[in-house]
């Protein structure tokens, strides 16, 4: 699956300058050509966590570009500290979520931040930071694909497995 | 440089061929005969055809071809002017192809002059490619600007999997670059355009990685426990600079490449990231959420303890901003009401001019040239890449691998 292609920057121009100011030039071309490599992803979902099952499908919900939990969210994450106080082998993974509304990159941070208000909440309840791990996956796995809020409200959450 | 005054016709997309949504009008474009190459028919009339593709897209020029002319010269003795002149032809294009060679010459028909002769040498099974370095030629002599058409534009693709892909500058000749079952986002190009940096998620997590093009070795540039992403090389290559995670919120470091030591840029609760590099190295620019929405902010980096200096003041968000070549402005992602569009703000100017219409307009980035600005569109829910001229004409750029977006032009590569 490794062929031996390379680009080749071959690259020759002569410029002369003739009496009337005519350019002439020649060059040769360049390849281009490039090698294709598979990535072996690491399927971190597929680890059973004993707290999945406990957890199960655990989730937040955001509003537009904020990162504040709602009354709503702070029930659920009650529950979901008590569930790891009384489990203190238990950890946890926070991955937090946006939209597709912005620029990727800023969603990413913003999925991020989301990610990280949990993460206060948990260790503001007790639950060691050493327990917790933060991701964010921005607007690149959506729940909902609709252009519509109500689509965009399912996708702004934070995924508590 | 001649300005255009634009009339936009749609034409209907077709898979696999360059939609053009042709600007005509005009003040003056420049009026070009290119006249079908000798040898070969149809090596030629695909060299040809490219090559009007190509300067059609520019938005500079107003093509003609033998059927539209007064006289068909076959070489130089057979060029009537006149015939040319009456018809407020600017240049003629003649060519000849021989065993995969391309000759060909540009006459001046208001000096009734010769002023390019020109050979390109061909490798074989590279049409394309020799197409595009015919367009340069042709366009550098016209315009006195450095053309892009032998440039390349990488992107991401989504269908069943994801794409790492790279493609001529007309969207044709589309070669992987890496496959991943998990997303890939922020290609970037070194300056020599040999390698790329992106972000995969093949960790799990949000990692950025540097690839070899021609060997296809890749390394994680900073190993440790959180993410990290948005790469941007430093315009000498030595440096990338970054968004690292490590410190509980995103901050934007710089990496020195060969020590890997890491340098710390940004201190603040909000949003940092998206960091891009001014065409000479002396300043960075980001997007913060500092102010309470999406801003671009700029960091002098030759002054020890630089402030962030906001440099967006219209609309609700601005971001993903890159400087021009020219270093003369900026362009970005503007959104004042609800859509998302591509703008340009020159810095001796205290406005900014919107580029773009639709909804959803993301991702911009800039020829070498900075002539073209390509970016990605949602037409429902695919992506697709489109691309404006400075002047405002407009094409799009076909794909046949599912959703397409995070378009990244290439330096020159002749």
């Amino acid at each position: 699956m490794f062929s031996k292609l390379s680009i080749n920057f071959l690259f020759v121009i002569f410029f002369l300058v003739s009496c009337s100011s005519m350019n002439v030039t020649e060059e040769t071309m360049y390849s281009g050509d490039v090698k294709t490599v598979q990535a072996s992803s690491v399927n971190n979902e597929n680890i059973s966590y004993d707290s999945k099952a406990m957890f199960a499908n655990a989730t937040v919900y955001f509003d537009f570009d904020k990162t504040n939990l709602t009354s709503k969210s702070l029930q659920t994450l009650k529950s979901v500290a008590n569930a790891l106080n009384d489990n203190p082998d238990l950890d946890v993974v926070l991955a937090g979520h946006a939209d597709e509304r912005g620029t990727r990159e800023y969603n990413l941070a913003l999925g991020q931040r989301r990610a990280e208000a949990v993460s206060d909440y948990l260790v503001l309840n007790g639950i060691k930071k050493d327990r917790i791990t933060v991701k964010s996956f921005g607007e690149e796995r959506p729940i909902s694909l609709g252009q519509d809020e109500e689509s965009y409200s399912k996708n702004r959450r934070v995924e508590i497995n | 440089m001649k300005k255009l005054l634009i009339v936009l016709i749609f034409s209907s997309f077709v898979s696999s061929e360059l939609v053009l949504e042709i600007t005509q009008g005009t003040d003056d474009p420049y009026r070009v005969a290119i006249l079908p190459f000798k040898g070969d028919k149809k090596l030629s009339s695909d060299i040809e055809n490219i090559v009007i593709n190509n300067l059609k897209r520019s938005g500079e020029f107003t093509v003609f071809i033998a059927a539209d002319l007064l006289s068909v010269p076959k070489n130089e003795e057979e060029i009537v002017f006149n015939d040319f002149r009456i018809l407020n032809i600017d240049y003629l294009v003649l060519g000849n192809i021989n065993n995969g060679d391309v000759f060909y010459e540009v006459y001046d028909i208001k000096k009734g002059l010769k002023i390019r002769s020109s050979t390109v040498f061909g490798i074989p099974n590279k049409i394309r490619q020799l197409a595009h370095y015919v367009t340069d030629g042709i366009y550098e002599e016209i315009t006195g600007i450095k053309g892009i058409a032998a440039t390349k534009i990488l992107y991401v693709t989504q269908s069943d999997k994801y794409s790492l892909v790279v493609a001529d500058s007309d969207g044709e000749n589309e070669q992987i670059l890496l496959e991943s079952s998990e997303p890939i986002i922020s290609p970037s190009w070194s300056p020599d355009s040999k390698k790329v940096a992106y972000v995969s998620f093949e960790t799990g997590m949000a990692k950025v990685f540097i690839q070899n093009i021609a060997t296809g070795e890749r390394e994680v540039v900073v190993e440790n426990s959180s993410q990290i992403s948005s790469p941007a090389w430093s315009p000498d290559g030595r440096f990338l600079s970054l968004t690292l995670y490590q410190d509980g919120n995103a901050e934007i470091y710089i990496l020195n490449l060969s020590n890997k030591n890491l340098t710390r840029l940004t201190n603040h609760y909000s949003i940092d990231t998206e960091s891009t590099w001014s065409p000479k190295g002396s300043k960075i620019m980001f997007t913060s959420g500092r102010s309470g929405s999406p801003q671009l902010y700029e960091l002098d980096l030759r002054k020890s303890n630089s402030k962030p200096k906001r440099i967006t003041f219209d609309g609700n968000y601005n971001a993903k901003g890159s400087y021009l070549p020219d270093n003369q402005g900026i362009i970005f992602v503007h959104r004042s009401s609800t859509n998302f569009q591509i703008a340009l703000k020159y810095f001796n100017e205290n406005f900014i001019r919107p580029l773009t219409v639709s909804q959803m307009d993301e991702s911009p980035s800039i020829s070498p040239n900075g002539n073209v600005i390509v970016y990605s569109i949602k037409d429902g829910e695919t992506g697709l890449l489109a691309g404006v001229t400075l002047s405002g004409a407009k094409f799009r750029l076909p794909s046949n691998r599912g959703s397409v977006r995070e378009p990244s032009w290439s330096g020159f590569l002749r």
